[in-house]
Parts: structure tokens; sequence; C-alpha cells
């Protein structure tokens, strides 16, 4: 996400352009533009899951024969997993707002541990439900999967934005603009965690 | 008129035009990130596909022209309808509404200096380009999508449809939506958080209100669309099964999806028409808008309304009543917010000193042919009317209507009200008047036969048709009045063109009332020397505003002359809350455009591994990117 690089100028700058300054507090235009693009990501999620109950209602039979009932307790082992490697997050972003620079690559750095885990655990889930069906033999199949890849997907995203962040900010410091993508990053990864919620929901319903 | 700059600030100009001096010849053009010059590539990019689009419409017309005709072979027909459709709709009007009026304008109305992300807007429109390119590259190799603009499946899937025509399709929408999704999102956060101090969003333009809302409805449209064609990749390419009845998945999966998407798409197109039309009608009536906030309000509420009607199109699919007559209510509800709007247009006109001038009358024009299209629109929501006319001329009559008459119209009237704008000259008045009646006469006769045409039961998409059906004559005025049409719009072109070289010099003709009004003609790549200040919806009216604006120029406040700067503010009030530090250019976002374009191409060629590839290196770019704003 592009953001301008906020100007040293401060108070007194804005004071002298136009004799008065607002101390209120408003969100970054970095921010806003986050938030614009995770309520498009929203947006998708929510077109999979609607999908995913479209087809259930014109198929008789979901899962189809000779598909099991989808696994409860791992899928929901592994997202509240999830949820908890937000905590990490979190605490950079707060680490973030304090200036401390250290904290804040480590606490990155712990989440982006944590949620490798995440995803290699997904994966393998991932994989043994490619051993009892396919996307190719049944719609079900193909926007259960699909759902998934989309939502592994976004863990990826994450990781490589975990990543990139931590080398910006040990190459760069904690300048204003990257204390902005601290904050984006931390926006990016509470979204993906509640739509981790959603899609565990819908990935489980048959079973509940 | 427009401020002049008084003696004293002369230093000041000096030095903003130093720090904002553009790279020159090529290069300048490709870093660009300036919204001005942005918004010229889009025009003319869109320009040109409006021609291509043009031409596939004069290709059908004449294959059309009399019975059993064959110009054109019925493959290319329906190659030709298809991209006509997907041209139109993808790559002129959205691009040339959002892409350049919204580049160009949006900015200088709300008093900013640049939209919110520079490098994200140039990378929105190199996107746009390589996806019109992408698409294009189809055509010229006779692959080309042939299934209609909303392709439907199962005549989209793999089994009817083999070739690559499709996957064209399907890639090339997903792609040309990543340019849409970023440029909705620049377009919100520049009208949220880059208003000039004192512009609080009750004293915004209301061409502003209409970009938001079109904005917000892209935003939210723009996944249905994407996931639709991903699925559609997903089968016809890996073998999935989401629109496959015999497998569970089901056909109209794709029409909800595609219509979920579609019909919002209809108002993202006239949106911003609404917009120009509430721009020009004020100033060439010499009067304030009638019924401002309720207008503004309409302006959001069709956006919003749009979501919740897209079974509408699908009447003769088998819904459920209940369903059926939730959605024709629903589509009738929309005639509130838009006859608001319309009644507001008309009372302004009628109470105003309306001064006919070229974009006045295609805003005339636009109303003439926004009631005409929303008349027959009513009684397509008619549920038993329409499963009648379903698939028939008379739905191709409605839409173009809708979408030429009313969409386009307002843009033809807007190249016309703000060229003195863009280039400092102004139009042949005379030619442009003429170029008016040429278009309105050209329109009226295109597309007003085809209601006969669909009620006498000529269905769309049809190559020909036999002499003893009753339509030859029809078919004959239709394709007489495209070529009328053409001419119009070639007048227009060459008016405007001719003006650009020869045009007699001049800085604000129409004493327009908004923001962009007073700056100079074609404004300086900083757009003001001073950052105005606000305190009513007509900046161009309130003449104290623009005093205060000399007077502090004259002290050196407001200059914000230590780099590229801009103001931030708050975004209800508009109180000033940060400088910011834009970007001057930047080489990436025409290498991230390339590299998904490279993206895009491998998974038409089903190299994934490569298609993966290409999409690191766009991270990677990307990365490049923001390590770069670093250093600025």
């Amino acid at each position: 996400m592009s953001s301008p690089e906020l100007s040293g100028g401060g108070a007194q700058r804005i004071a002298r352009t136009l004799g008065r300054a607002d101390p209120r507090h408003s969100a970054p235009s970095g921010v806003w533009g986050m938030a614009l693009f995770l309520c498009a990501e929203v947006a998708l999620f929510g077109t999979i899951i609607g999908s995913y109950f479209y087809l259930e209602s014109v198929d008789r039979s979901w899962p189809p024969h000779g598909v099991e009932k989808p696994e409860v307790l791992l899928p929901v082992l592994a997202t509240a997993y999830l949820l908890l490697t937000l905590l990490p997050i979190h605490l950079a972003a707060r680490a973030s707002r304090r200036g401390r620079r250290g904290r804040t690559v480590a606490a990155i750095a712990v989440g982006l541990a944590a949620q490798c885990g995440y995803l290699a655990w997904q994966i393998l889930l991932f994989s043994s439900d490619l051993h009892k069906f396919s996307p190719r033999q049944s719609a079900y199949g193909s926007v259960y999967f699909t759902m998934l890849a989309v939502h592994h997907a976004h863990v990826l995203l994450g990781l490589a934005l975990d990543l990139a962040l931590i080398s910006q900010l040990l190459a760069k410091g904690l300048t204003r603009y990257w204390l902005i993508a601290v904050r984006n990053l931390a926006l990016y990864w509470y979204v993906v965690g509640a739509l981790a919620v959603c899609v565990l929901f819908t990935q489980i319903s048959p079973s509940l | 008129m427009a401020t002049t700059v008084p003696r004293e600030g002369q230093t000041y100009v000096k030095r903003l035009e130093l720090i904002w001096a553009p790279r020159p010849g090529l290069l300048g053009w490709l870093t660009t990130t300036d919204h001005k010059r942005i918004g010229i590539l889009y025009f003319f990019t869109s320009l040109l596909m409006f021609g291509a689009g043009g031409v596939e419409a004069l290709l059908m017309r004449t294959q059309l022209l009399g019975p059993h005709s064959h110009v054109i072979s019925p493959r290319v027909y329906d190659e030709m309808f298809t991209m006509h459709g997907i041209t139109m709709i993808f790559l002129f009007v959205i691009p040339m509404t959002t892409g350049a009026f919204g580049n160009y304008l949006l900015p200088l109305m709300i008093g900013a200096r640049d939209m919110a992300f520079p490098r994200m807007n140039a990378v929105s429109y190199w996107i746009y380009l390589c996806s019109a390119i992408f698409m294009y590259i189809s055509l010229a190799g006779g692959h080309a999508p042939n299934a209609g603009w909303f392709d439907y499946v199962p005549l989209a899937s793999k089994r009817f449809d083999p070739g690559v025509n499709i996957d064209f399709y399907g890639f090339g929408l997903i792609f040309n939506s990543l340019s849409s999704t970023a440029a909705a999102i620049n377009f919100i956060v520049t009208i949220f958080k880059m208003r000039a101090p004192g512009m609080s969003l009750n004293r915004m333009p209301l061409f502003c209100y209409a970009f938001l809302a079109a904005s917000f409805a892209l935003l939210f449209a723009l996944p249905a669309l994407s996931l639709a064609a991903l699925f559609l990749e997903l089968d016809r390419n890996l073998g999935f099964h989401f629109y496959d009845p015999a497998h569970g998945g089901s056909v109209l999966l794709w029409q909800n999806l595609f219509w979920i998407f579609g019909h919002p798409e209809v108002y993202i197109i006239i949106l911003p028409a609404f917009g120009i039309a509430t721009s020009i009608i004020p100033t060439l009536t010499h009067r304030r808008m009638v019924l401002f906030p309720l207008v503004a309000l309409a302006e959001v509420m069709v956006a919003f309304l749009g979501f919740g009607v897209w079974a509408h199109h699908m009447f003769t699919v088998g819904l459920p009543t209940s369903a059926t007559i939730y959605f024709a209510a629903a589509s009738l509800i929309i005639v509130i917010p838009s006859a608001i709007q319309l009644f507001a247009w008309i009372a302004t006109i009628l109470t105003g000193k309306p001064d006919f001038k070229t974009p006045l009358l295609f805003i005339v024009g636009f109303i003439i042919y926004f009631i005409l299209g929303g008349l027959s629109g009513i009684t397509l929501a008619a549920i038993p009317f329409d499963q009648q006319v379903h698939d028939s001329y008379y739905v191709i009559a409605h839409f173009h209507m809708v979408i030429f008459g009313a969409a386009v119209f307002p843009i033809l009237g807007g190249m016309y009200y703000w060229f003195p704008k863009v280039t400092g000259r102004m139009y042949s008045e005379r030619a442009g008047k003429a170029s008016f009646w040429l278009t309105f006469l050209g329109t009226l006769v295109t597309f007003f036969p085809m209601h006969i045409l669909g009620l006498l039961g000529m269905p769309r998409r049809n190559y020909t048709y036999p002499a003893h059906m009753g339509w030859t004559l029809m078919n004959f005025i239709e394709s007489i009045g495209a070529y009328m049409l053409a001419a119009g719009l070639l007048m227009i072109v060459l008016n405007l063109l001719i003006s650009l070289v020869f045009g007699q010099e001049t800085d604000d003709p129409f004493h327009g009332d908004t923001l962009e009004w007073s700056t100079s003609s074609p404004p300086a790549p900083y757009n003001f020397v001073v950052i105005p200040t606000v305190t009513t919806p007509y900046g161009m009216y309130d003449t104290e505003d623009r005093r205060r604006d000399n007077k502090r120029l004259a002290r050196g406040e407001g200059l914000l002359d230590e780099g590229h700067e801009t103001p931030m503010t708050t975004a209800q009030d508009a109180d000033l809350v940060e400088i910011l530090e834009m970007p001057p250019h930047s080489i990436w976002p025409p290498v991230c455009a390339l590299l998904l374009a490279g993206m895009f191409a491998m998974l038409l060629l089903v190299h994934y591994w490569i298609a993966g590839a290409f999409l690191v290196l766009a991270g990677m770019a990307l990365l490049a990117w923001h390590s770069h704003e670093e250093q600025a």
C-alpha cells in the first residue's frame, strides 16, 4: 500500500500554514487505504462463503455420497492457534507506537514463526483432505478446497508482509512511514483472523 | 475567473515550479505520478478503446443492415458483440469516467495537489493499459472472447468453448479489476482525507459525491466478478465443478455472481455521469443546484440500492415467485433517488438562466435519454413484461439508452466543458453544437427502433435474419443511425483536436463554480500556488475566500513549498491535520504492471510455476517501491 511519508512539520508548521492546527486524532491515509483494501477482501470472502451455501442449497447431498463430513476438532484448534498468533502482532503494533524498534521487530518475528507453524499445520490438514476427496470430484470439493486455498493464500501474504516489514524496520528504522506499515500489518492480521473464523464455521458446517 | 497570482507571489511560484517540475520526455510520462498526466493517459487510452468498440459496433450494424447478409462470418460476429460489450464497459466508460475525469478533476475540485496514493494511481493506469492490450491480443490472434459480455455458462464452459477465447475473458477481467479496485480505494481516501481545509462534507462538490458513491460500489462489487471469473477458470483449466450441474454445481451460480457485480456496475457507470451533469448544470444555468443535499444523498442511495436488484436480470431462470417480486420491487425503488436527481436537474435548468452552450446541450440530451431509458427500465422491472421481451432487442434498446444516452452523453458534454481547463484553449462552439445534434439524432435513430424490433420478437445476438420477418426496415434505419452517430462522434474528436492547435486561448470561459477554475488553465503541476480554503460548496462563487487566498499568498502563508507537499485534513470537517510529502515520480508502477501482465499471460498459457515466479517478482517490485519511499 502506497502511503505518502509524513513530513516532520507537525503542529507548529500547520499553524504557520493556515493559522490553526487541529489536535484531534485522525487516522493516516495509509491506514484508510489498508482498511478499504480489507473491505474488498471481506467482500471476496463473503462471496466465497455465499457461493458455498448457494451450492449447498442446490445439491441434495452435501457433502456428496462417498465424502465424509468434515473433521471439527483439528480445524477448530488450528484456528484458535491462529488467533493466538495475533497476540505478538498486536504487541508489535503497541511497541511501535512507543517507538521501540527492537521490541517491534522481535514481536513480528515471533508472530512470523508462529504463523509459519499455522500455515504448515493447515497445509498438512489440506493435503490430508486431498487424500480423502478431490476438488475435481464434485462442486462440494471445488468450493471447499478453493475457500481454504484462498484463506491460506491470505495467510501466506501475511507472512510475506511480516518478513518484508522486519527487513525494512531493520534497514530503515522505525520512521513514521514504517510505523504506519506496522499498524497496517496488525490491521491485516486482525481481519485475516476474523475471516479465518468465518471460513472455519463454513468448513465445518455440515458436521454441526 | 481563475485567481491571478499577485506580484509578491511570483517568487513562490518559481520555487514551486522547480519543486514540481516533471521529468522531460517519454521517461517523464512512464514514471509520472501526477494525477493530471495520469488522467490524460487514461483519457487517450480509453478514447482509443472507444474507437475500437465503435468499430466493432459498426461492423455488427453493417452485418445487420439487410437480411441474409455475410459481411463478417458468424465466428467474427460472436467475437464482435462480445468484445464490443467488454470494451465499452470495462475499457472505455469506467476508465474514461473514473480514470480520466476523476483523476484529472477530482484533486483540483477538492483543492488538493495530488491523489492520496500517487504511485498506486499510476499502477492503476498501467494495469488498465496492460489488461486492455491483453484482451485485444486475443482479437488480433483470432481467439477473442465470444460468449457475450456476460459470458453465461454452460456456453462459456470448456465443453462448448474449448479454445482460449474465454480464458482471455476470465484472466483479462481479473487483471482489469485489480486496476479498478486500486482506483476505487484511491478515490475514497482522496475524497475523505485530501480535501482543502474548510471543505467539510456538506461543502464538497456533488461531482465528488458521485465519484465517492461509484468508488464504494466498485470496491464491493468487483470481488464478485473476480471470484466468478476465478471459478470459471478453475472449472475450465483444472476440472473443477462450480458451474457443472452434473457434479453438484450450478450454472445459476455464475449468473448470480455476475449480476451481483453487473447491476451495481450499471450505477458505477452512470454515477460519474451524474457527477458531470451536476457540475455543468449550475455553471451554465448561472444558479446553484436545486436540492443540493438531497441530490448528494440520492447519488449515494443509488449506489447502495444497486446492490439489491441483481436478480431482475434473471426473471426467466425459474426463481421462486417471492424472490422475483422482491427484486422487481427493489428495482422500482431505485426510481426514487433517480427521480430526485432528475427533478433537481430539470428544476435547476428551468429556474436558472440557461446558456445552451455545447456542454449543456449534451446534458439536456442526457436527461432526455435518461428518461427514455428509465421508462423502459420500469417496464423491464414488470415481471410478465420482462419475461416476454427477455433476450430481445428491447433489452438492447433499454441499456443503450441508459449506457450510451445517459452515461456517454455527459462524458461528451464534460469533454467540451473541461477542454478549456485542460488545454487553455476554447473549442469551436458552432462545430460543437453541430456535433451535438448529429450525435443526438444518431443515438435516437440507432437505438429507438430497437424497442420496436424487440417487441416484434427479434432476439439479441442474431447473426442475421430472414427477409420475411418484418425486421428489415428497422434494422436498416438502425444501421444508418449508427453511421450518423459515428459521424457525430468523429466530429467531436476533430473539433477538439483542431481546437487544441487553433482554438482561442482562454482561462475560464464558463465562470465555473468549483475550485478547479480557481487555478490556471491548464493547471500547473502543483495545481494551486496557495492551498485554498473553503467556506461554501461553490468555491468560485465565494469571492471572499479567493481574496483571502491571495492575501495569504502575499504573506507567504499556506504555500507548502518545502517539497512535494499537500495538506491532509480530517474526514468530516476537513480541518488541517498533517502536511504530506508526496512521491514525485516512480518507475515501479509500470514495472509492477508489466510483471502482473506476465503472470496473467503465463496463467493463460498454463505455465503455473512461471506465473508464480512473475507474482514473486511483482511482490519484490512492490518492496522496492516502498524502499524508495524512505529515500524520497
